[in-house]
């Protein structure tokens, strides 16, 4: 009992030889751009390797950009296939080779699928990368004589000016750490000597962040020190401003822009997938109803296409089946050898 | 009546002057699409930066005349496509033949006016930038502080984000901030001795600082951005506002836009001016080949020779015959097209 049966008559395996053929060179443009959107997230995460600790997992990227190439390569061929389909000399050669083809095609799509979950649910690893990628950033930030680390300053300032975010997860991560350099403190200033002498490493910690925290949407001038004394400032009660400085921390903006980044490309790999997924049916189909008409010698007749020769169950039995012979056979032939060297040796 | 410029057109030329026409009409059509998305570009543009040109500024009317001129070329094109493909074809020809000639004076009186409006618009436009945004920039400037006041509330964060996006402080440079009063007095407090000094100190009683806005940080610089007390050299360690230095932006924001609107300019001329000159020449070979097809009588494949031509008689003799025929739009054609057609006749013989 085959699986899904249809009867095709010349006039449509003709047209699905075509149809076929056009679909695969659609699936090469979809490959195409596959493949330019890992690239374009791998570029993406290089941009910012420098707040995720150059450490960061391309997993996604480099799995997007070789299913992509995979992807081409195969459409074009089986392309190739289904246009010679309607010459059965050219047929002819492929025969062969079309079932062990169409299983590679069954391996290939099932990769595909992979890819798509994983762009889906690999953000957790971003997270903690991110994370202390940005604490490294924010501690190294002041230090813009030392070399290697020079560059921290200007990558921190201009992520939170781009993506409106203010420190790790908040503002207040900019109080813990020493973000102005030794370099530009008067050490003679009585305030700086109290400041330095009041906790443990002898840092000099404020209540203030950098400039690029500031939200140009505030309807004051931005307030940039003394943070947490209201009396600093006039009108100001550092509870309730809220449009003063940027309110997320940058953890929060830069996963959210990749996890949207990744999402998008995982919902276009899935409609790959389910492109691809036709298109392989297509072609068993094809292969099959080309297959029953090589037995009569007449190429007008009608034939049928099946998924499956058999139902699901008994295939699976058969497959079982091949594996063990081929199994015995190896068993068999080894022990045909041993036979045949042990007469020789005694 | 002796026609004006003619040339003889056996049927081998006018294939080869159909096909050529074919391509340069695509050419036009793609031009005319080039045309439009920079002309768009620039209106986007506009929007975003019109609140630093005065409104009394022209410069926003460029991309508007643009556009249409766009529309004019991609529509000719298409037509001047569609026509020399059915020129080649006998039976597609005849629903052409009416078309045609409406399309010829549409083409040259409507488009050719655009495009050389549009092409003076980009080339004197400019001039008027300067000025326009002088007075924008600075009124921009003032109403930093307006946050509160309905009108210019957004002009803080429109000037904050012009800052931080085309990396420049102020008009000029950073002192221009020195000059206006950008903190607003809701923030001031009346109490306070120093605020109170400030204000008394000059005629108009702005509270006027030697500081600047956190916008003109430069992320370059080594050390945390310094914004208040520019002038006093004593007031941070290690800091000596003589020397240049990577503190602030160092430029002034009305170069950079300047320049910004001027290249903006100066690319969308030059692709009007190509678009121009393709439209000349389409619409120059449409002519010829309207006219000798006509001589055929509508036919396309006779292998007779035809005379194609720009005008059936010179000048005075088509305004009489306009005259008697009472028709007063073809005063205005012939008026405009002998000027552009001169110069490119040498390459149509070539077809």
């Amino acid at each position: 009992m085959a699986l899904l049966k249809v009867k095709f008559d010349q006039k449509k395996r003709v047209k699905l030889a075509q149809g076929l053929w056009l679909m695969n060179w659609l699936s090469v443009l979809a490959g195409i751009i596959l493949f330019s959107l890992g690239l374009f997230l791998k570029i993406e995460l290089r941009k910012r390797s420098d707040v995720m600790n150059n450490s960061e997992s391309h997993f996604v990227p480099n799995s997007l950009i070789g299913v992509g190439i995979l992807s081409c390569v195969f459409n074009s061929l089986t392309g190739k296939i289904c246009y010679d389909a309607l010459d059965p000399a050219k047929y002819a050669k492929w025969k062969p080779w079309l079932k062990p083809y169409l299983a590679i095609c069954v391996l290939f799509n099932v990769a595909l699928f992979l890819v798509a979950l994983c762009c889906f649910l690999l953000r957790g690893s971003l997270e903690s990368t991110l994370a202390q990628g940005l604490k490294n950033g924010m501690k190294y930030y002041r230090d813009t004589d030392t070399p290697g680390r020079c560059f921290m300053k200007k990558t921190m300032d201009l992520l939170q000016i781009e993506f409106k975010c203010c420190g790790n997860s908040g503002f207040r991560d900019w109080f813990e750490i020493q973000w102005i350099s030794n370099r530009y403190l008067d050490l003679s200033s009585k305030e700086v000597k109290d400041r330095i002498k009041s906790n443990v490493d002898g840092r000099y910690l404020v209540d203030g962040v950098p400039f690029s925290c500031c939200n140009p949407s505030s309807p004051r001038p931005c307030i940039q020190y003394q943070l947490t004394n209201n009396s600093a400032h006039y009108s100001y009660d550092h509870q309730t401003e809220e449009l003063n400085l940027w309110l997320h921390g940058c953890r929060a903006a830069l996963l959210s822009y990749y996890g949207s980044l990744m999402n998008s490309m995982g919902a276009a790999t899935l409609l790959v997938w389910l492109f691809e997924v036709t298109i392989t049916v297509g072609l068993r189909y094809l292969h099959t109803a080309l297959e029953g008409v090589s037995n009569p010698e007449d190429p007008e007749c009608e034939t049928e296409g099946w998924l499956l020769e058999k139902s699901i169950p008994e295939t699976w039995k058969a497959f079982l089946e091949s594996l063990k012979k081929l199994g015995k056979g190896n068993q068999v032939e080894a022990e045909g050898a041993d036979a045949g060297q042990a007469p020789e040796a005694g | 009546m002796a026609p004006v410029l003619p040339l003889v057109l056996p049927l081998q030329s006018r294939i080869r002057l159909a096909q050529g026409l074919w391509l340069l009409s695509w050419l036009l059509a793609l031009a005319g699409v080039l045309t439009l998305l920079c002309s768009g570009h620039l209106l986007v543009q506009l929007q975003y930066l019109g609140t630093f040109l005065a409104p009394s500024c022209p410069f926003s009317s460029l991309p508007q005349v643009a556009l249409a001129a766009g529309a004019v070329a991609l529509g000719t094109g298409l037509g001047g496509a569609g026509a020399s493909r059915a020129s080649l074809d006998a039976a597609r020809y005849p629903p052409w033949r009416g078309i045609l000639g409406p399309l010829l004076v549409a083409g040259t009186a409507g488009g050719g006016g655009l495009l050389v409006f549009a092409l003076g618009l980009a080339l004197g436009l400019p001039v008027s930038l300067d000025k326009g945004l002088e007075e924008g920039l600075g009124t921009a400037l003032v109403h930093y502080k307006d946050t509160e006041v309905p009108g210019h509330c957004h002009a803080k964060r429109i000037m904050d984000e012009l800052q931080l996006r085309h990396h420049c402080c102020g008009r000029h440079g950073y002192k221009d901030w020195f000059g206006v009063q950008w903190v607003s007095n809701r923030y001031l407090d009346p109490s306070d001795q120093e605020v109170v000094n400030r204000i008394q100190s000059n005629v108009e009683g702005l509270y006027l600082t030697d500081g600047v806005p956190f916008s003109c940080c430069n992320p370059h610089s080594p050390r945390p951005c310094l914004q208040s007390q520019l002038s006093d050299p004593y007031a941070h360690p290690l800091f000596d506002p003589r020397q240049p230095n990577l503190n602030l932006w160092a430029q002034g924001c009305h170069q950079v836009l300047l320049d910004h609107l001027q290249s903006l300019a100066s690319t969308l001329g030059s692709i009007l001016a190509v678009t121009f000159l393709l439209q000349a020449l389409v619409l120059l070979g449409l002519r010829y080949l309207q006219t000798a097809l006509e001589g055929l009588g509508g036919v396309i494949d006779a292998e007779g020779e035809a005379q194609g031509y720009l005008f059936p008689g010179g000048l005075k003799d088509m305004l009489k015959t306009a005259w008697l025929q009472g028709g007063v739009a073809h005063r205005a054609a012939p008026e405009k097209t002998p000027p552009e057609e001169v110069p490119p006749k040498e390459d149509l013989p070539e077809a």
